[in-house]
């Protein structure tokens, strides 16, 4: 053991040099995985923290329906058995603040309204170190954020209009517990007394609002009270969540996301193995004279083989501890804006995501260096008398001549058995670390089989080339006769290159094609046209006045504004099936047929839809038919649900049964449908007499001091009607996307990086084939250009075929990605893919012929020699 | 003492069997000096690397101090080769990567002597290079490296000593001290020495020479300085 270390530290001190390549590819690997996982455990913790004081309570019970005497009854009988230790109502509804004399400005704005005891937990900031309490809203009270009130040229102590009271600006909110900076709202936020609420006549009918009731809970009773609460009024539209359910739900996000960007940063791991393998299997190579000396001293195989391997750790340890530093730098580089869109928590490593980066580069290293490495096994010490090449450690001649089963016999007997058990170990260990970081057996083994795939296909592709271009080994120009000869010569590196190359630009092109795929996913719906301006909550006797308003103020010859009615309905039951419901969570979130849907009735169709199946209206529509009420359906609903011509559907609206026979189904273009998209839209008889709201579609001015002037009067005139600007809407969710897609970018940018680097290496590394060739060559009058067109004809031929078999891999990685995993749209982005390969042929012949540069400027004697 | 008995080498060729060595049975008593010389192809290296136990042959049995190697794993085998064979190589084959004096302590601390570094530093002495054991072989001229070579070789202090040319790649004079080095080496420690070589002038001190053409014993004989072994003897 002694001379083992001794030997390991000697050997270090002179081929770290050569081994660096080793070392990067090792570091670059580890500093993905410990700042990714960093970033995401960052954020976790932060939001655990957080969990408590972003529903301010320990249970918060909800609907979006006023609460009606039964419901109400029977949760207070459910409260009252349970340890229940505070409890504070609030409603959270979108609607239109202005000030009360100033600029003739409205904005949209998120209105809550609380009794005293809120919040629970967390604080509410405000600005000047003012402490909250419920006397700063009550009586007309308002806090708001410091953005209205520049917006509405407000100071504190002046007064704003919302709805049809009027609220004295008491203080300014610096931050709110539980609302993130970054996240999408409507507007921001004003807070005020729950009872002036009430009051502002905003909860007219069909308005939308939630109206919560806040709990403080004894411990013990948190889980029970939840499950009670979610069980009995699961078909009333009451939901309840607890601290602990909000911990999960963003929990088992951030877990998800943790896992991928995980397991992102495994492949750079994995792309880091294939450069060390690379590396060791040309270090092997270099040293085959040395491990031939040891053994002549008395060195067994197994001390050789530890020599080496310890060497391999220590530079792995190195390589892992670098990484880890460069990891540490990274986290300060986040920029703020990216981590202010996720709570402004503050980035720092984790011990865990430390520990796991570098056990996973330790681990990785060794694996990948020992198949190589064992090639040491077979130098014998003989061929420092005969001087001869022992990469061919069995002799192959005689087998030719053989009768074909004497062939496969020897081919058995030829095969390393030791090596082939070892590259099976290596290969179940590395399965188990991609499941271990991406948190799943099957996410790891479809990982690690599909890198199994392509490798096997770029093995069969490098058999195939080589069979391919065997016909040109005879052609008449002598750069392209020896290409082909360098690339089907015994010992070739067309296997190691194609492996290399095709697996990076696969891994590579994945993450980038997916990265598209997602961004144009978050761009979809933003592009401009149509309207921009919509008005909700528009009241039957309002419809008049605000059509009036809108040519008043637009001009007769503008777009009229569009008005729409609207319902909120459930499907109760189908051809007399009952429809179950589960939790209305659920429900919202699978798409099922029991969801509350938005419906409407008139008797035209819109531009973005045509009838595929029936006829839209039996008799042209007329308001009087003696048919009965009729509906006309989705497309998806008829492919989702089979539900068909003919079936008869029964609708609960407001309260109301209301009967209806499917007459037509219908195609809606969604990309187009901002003019609004319905699941069911009935014919007007049926719905034209039961209470309902209108919303307004209009493409507002152009200007932007039109466009508030025209909001303003709006909501003077009608105060319960709010209105979004869209283009205010799209800005904000703009600048949601754009953060998500300079996280994503950051994710693909290091990928890209780190795969190209490591190319780059594995590539370079193959040098220390062609300096004695090219020595030779050039002794035989070869000119330097005539050597550098061989060369990079060889190349750029390996470099084009691992291009485009990692291509075809990425256009299966996205849209396997993108259809199981994502959920999204997949698009096949063959600009990108194509520029990938002609890129990677690109690059594999420059960088072949760059690091041969050395072996065609040297003079052949000093490589003939050295050799 | 080596002994021989019914040795050969046969390789599988592109249309057959190509035989590098006939049958042949030799006996190098211990403390000799004994020259392998020939043409190129004659067999020369192939001979010295089965002696040697680098190489294992086709048919026959080969015996060091009377222990058959021709039957030892690759292991036991380089335990013999570290403690019990000194080489020198035509090309010096020392470990680039180390020192003159790591490279004479590399044998001893696999062999897990004591007072390796003593040792070392005296043999480096012997061969006339204390001044030069922090040196790497790149640093050291052709005749030097050979010498650091040589001490290595006798790290261990072996028994046996295998020489493959080791004058092969050196000038004249250079090759003349090595002759001495090695020669003085024999008389000294009464080591066995067998050399491959071309060189007429190191061939003529040995006590025996044995010639080689075709993988076939052409003819032993006495060196020119010394008398006739009884001992040898070729089929």
């Amino acid at each position: 053991m002694g001379f083992v270390l001794r030997m390991a530290g000697r050997e270090l001190r002179a081929s770290w040099r050569r081994l660096i390549f080793f070392f990067i590819c090792v570091a670059v690997g580890v500093a993905a995985i410990v700042s990714l996982r960093s970033i995401i455990q960052s954020l976790r913790v932060g939001l655990v923290r957080e969990a408590r004081s972003t529903i301010a309570s320990d249970v918060l019970v909800q609907t979006n329906r006023p609460w009606t005497p039964e419901v109400a009854a029977a949760l207070d009988e459910r409260l009252g058995r349970a340890p229940i230790e505070g409890r504070s109502a609030s409603i959270e509804t979108a609607t239109m603040a202005r000030a009360e004399n100033g600029a003739a400005v409205a904005r949209m704005v998120e209105l809550r309204g609380v009794e005293p005891g809120f919040p629970f937990y967390g604080t509410l900031a405000l600005e000047g170190g003012v402490p909250y309490t419920h006397a700063l809203v009550a009586n007309g009270g308002a806090l708001v954020r410091p953005e209205l009130l520049t917006q509405l040229g407000v100071a504190v102590g002046g007064r704003i209009v919302i709805g049809r009271r009027t609220f004295v600006v008491r203080g300014v909110i610096d931050q709110e517990p539980g609302r993130r900076v970054g996240g999408f709202s409507f507007g921001s936020r004003v807070l005020v007394d729950l009872a002036d609420l009430r009051e502002a006549g905003l909860l007219s009918f069909g308005s939308r609002a939630s109206y919560q009731i806040l709990l403080k809970v004894r411990e013990d009773g948190v889980d029970p009270l939840t499950r009670d609460i979610r069980r009995t009024f699961r078909d009333r539209f009451v939901s309840a969540r607890s601290y602990k359910s909000t911990e999960d739900q963003i929990g088992e996000n951030l877990q998800r996301a943790e896992n991928f960007l995980s397991l992102v940063g495994f492949v750079i791991v994995v792309l880091g193995g294939i450069g060390v393998w690379s590396v060791t299997r040309v270090f092997v190579r270099q040293k085959m004279r040395s491990v031939a000396i040891l053994k002549c001293v008395g060195a067994s195989t197994a001390e050789v083989l530890a020599t080496y391997v310890l060497q391999v750790g220590v530079l792995a340890t190195a390589g892992s501890l670098l990484g880890i530093g460069v990891a540490a730098l990274a986290m300060r580089a986040i920029p703020a804006s990216l981590a202010e869109s996720f709570g402004g928590l503050a980035y720092g490593l984790t011990l865990s995501a430390v520990a796991q980066g570098l056990t996973v580069g330790l681990l990785v290293s060794i694996l990948f260096a020992l198949v190589p490495l064992l090639e040491v096994r077979r130098i014998k010490p003989l061929m420092l008398i005969r001087g001869a090449d022992l990469t061919q450690a069995t002799p192959t001649a005689g087998t030719d001549g053989a009768p074909p089963q004497g062939r496969w016999r020897a081919a058995i007997a030829r095969l390393d058995w030791v090596q082939i058990g070892t590259a099976t170990v290596v290969g179940a260990a590395l399965v188990g670390v991609a499941s271990w970081q991406a948190g799943s057996w099957r996410t790891g083994v479809a990982v690690s089989a599909g890198f199994a795939g392509v490798s096997a296909v770029l093995y069969g592709a490098a058999f195939a080339l080589v069979r391919l271009v065997q016909p040109l080994a005879a052609a008449p120009w002598f750069p392209l006769r020896h290409a082909v000869i360098s690339l089907r010569r015994p010992g070739n590196q067309t296997r190691v290159i194609l492996l290399a190359v095709g697996l990076g630009s696969f891994f590579v092109l994945g993450v980038r094609a997916l990265q598209e795929n997602l961004i144009s996913e978050v761009s979809v719906g933003t592009e401009r046209g149509g309207a921009d301006m919509f008005l909700i909550d528009i009241q039957r006797d309002q419809v008049d006045g605000v059509r009036a308003l809108v040519v008043d103020r637009l001009g007769p010859s503008a777009d009229p504004i569009r008005l729409v009615p609207v319902l909120r309905a459930r499907v109760t039951s189908v051809r007399g099936r009952e429809i179950n419901l589960a939790t209305p969570g659920e429900v919202r979130g699978q798409g099922s047929l029991a969801r509350e849907y938005t419906i409407t009735y008139r008797d035209h169709l819109e531009a973005n839809e045509e009838v595929s199946d029936g006829t839209f209206w039996s008799d042209g529509g007329g308001p009087a038919t003696a048919a009965g009420a009729e509906v006309s359906i989705e497309q998806s609903i008829h492919d989702r649900f089979n539900i068909n011509i003919g079936d008869d559907m029964r609708f609960e609206v407001l309260g109301r049964q209301i009967a209806a026979r499917v007459t037509s189904v219908r195609r809606v273009e969604w990309a187009e449908s901002r003019a609004g998209g319905f699941m069911f839209v009935f014919r007007p008889a049926a719905l034209a007499d039961a209470p309902h709201a209108f919303v307004g579609f209009l493409k507002g001015p152009g200007d932007a001091t039109a466009r508030s002037r025209l909001q303003f009067d709006l909501v003077s005139r009608f105060p319960n009607v709010t209105t979004i600007d869209g283009r205010e809407v799209l800005a904000r969710i703009q600048s949601v996307l754009d953060n998500a897609v300079l996280g994503i970018s950051i994710v693909g940018g290091v990928a890209l990086l780190s795969g190209v680097l490591i190319l780059v290496g594995a590539v370079a590394m193959t040098k220390f084939q062609r300096v004695y060739e090219a020595a030779i060559l050039r002794t035989l009058g070869a000119a330097t250009r005539l050597l550098m067109i061989t060369l990079a004809l060889e190349y750029a031929a390996l470099g084009l075929l691992a291009g485009l078999i990692g291509a075809a891999g990425a256009l299966g990685l996205s849209w396997g990605v993108a259809r199981f995993v994502l959920d999204i749209t997949w698009r096949p982005a063959p600009g990108l893919l194509a520029a990938g390969a002609l890129l990677t042929t690109a690059l594999v012949g420059v960088v072949g012929v760059v690091s041969s540069a050395e072996v065609l400027r040297k003079k052949p004697l000093a490589t003939l020699r050295a050799e | 003492m080596i002994e021989l008995h019914g040795v050969s080498k046969t390789v599988p060729s592109g249309t057959g069997l190509l035989t590098i060595l006939h049958p042949l049975d030799l006996i190098v008593p211990a403390g000799q000096v004994v020259a392998i010389t020939g043409p190129s192809g004659s067999g020369k290296s192939t001979l010295l690397g089965l002696l040697a136990g680098l190489d294992s042959p086709s048919a026959g049995r080969i015996a060091i101090d009377g222990n058959d190697i021709t039957a030892l794993g690759e292991d036991a085998l380089a335990r013999l080769h570290g403690r019990r064979i000194g080489f020198v190589f035509q090309f010096f084959h020392l470990l680039p990567s180390l020192t003159a004096l790591e490279n004479v302590l590399v044998p001893i601390e696999i062999a897990g002597g004591t007072g390796a570094r003593a040792r070392a530093t005296a043999l480096l002495a012997e061969v006339g290079l204390s001044e030069r054991g922090h040196h790497y072989p790149s640093q050291l001229s052709g005749g030097e490296q050979q010498r650091v070579a040589i001490a290595r070789a006798l790290a261990n202090d072996p028994p046996l000593l295998l020489a493959d040319e080791p004058t092969g790649n050196l000038d004249t004079a250079t090759g003349r001290h090595v002759i001495d080095l090695l020669l003085g080496v024999n008389r000294q420690r009464g080591t066995t020495l067998v050399l491959v070589t071309h060189d007429a002038e190191l061939a003529a001190v040995a006590d025996v020479v044995v010639a080689l053409r075709d993988g076939r014993v052409v003819s032993q004989t006495p060196g020119a300085s010394r008398e006739a072994s009884p001992g040898l003897a070729a089929r």
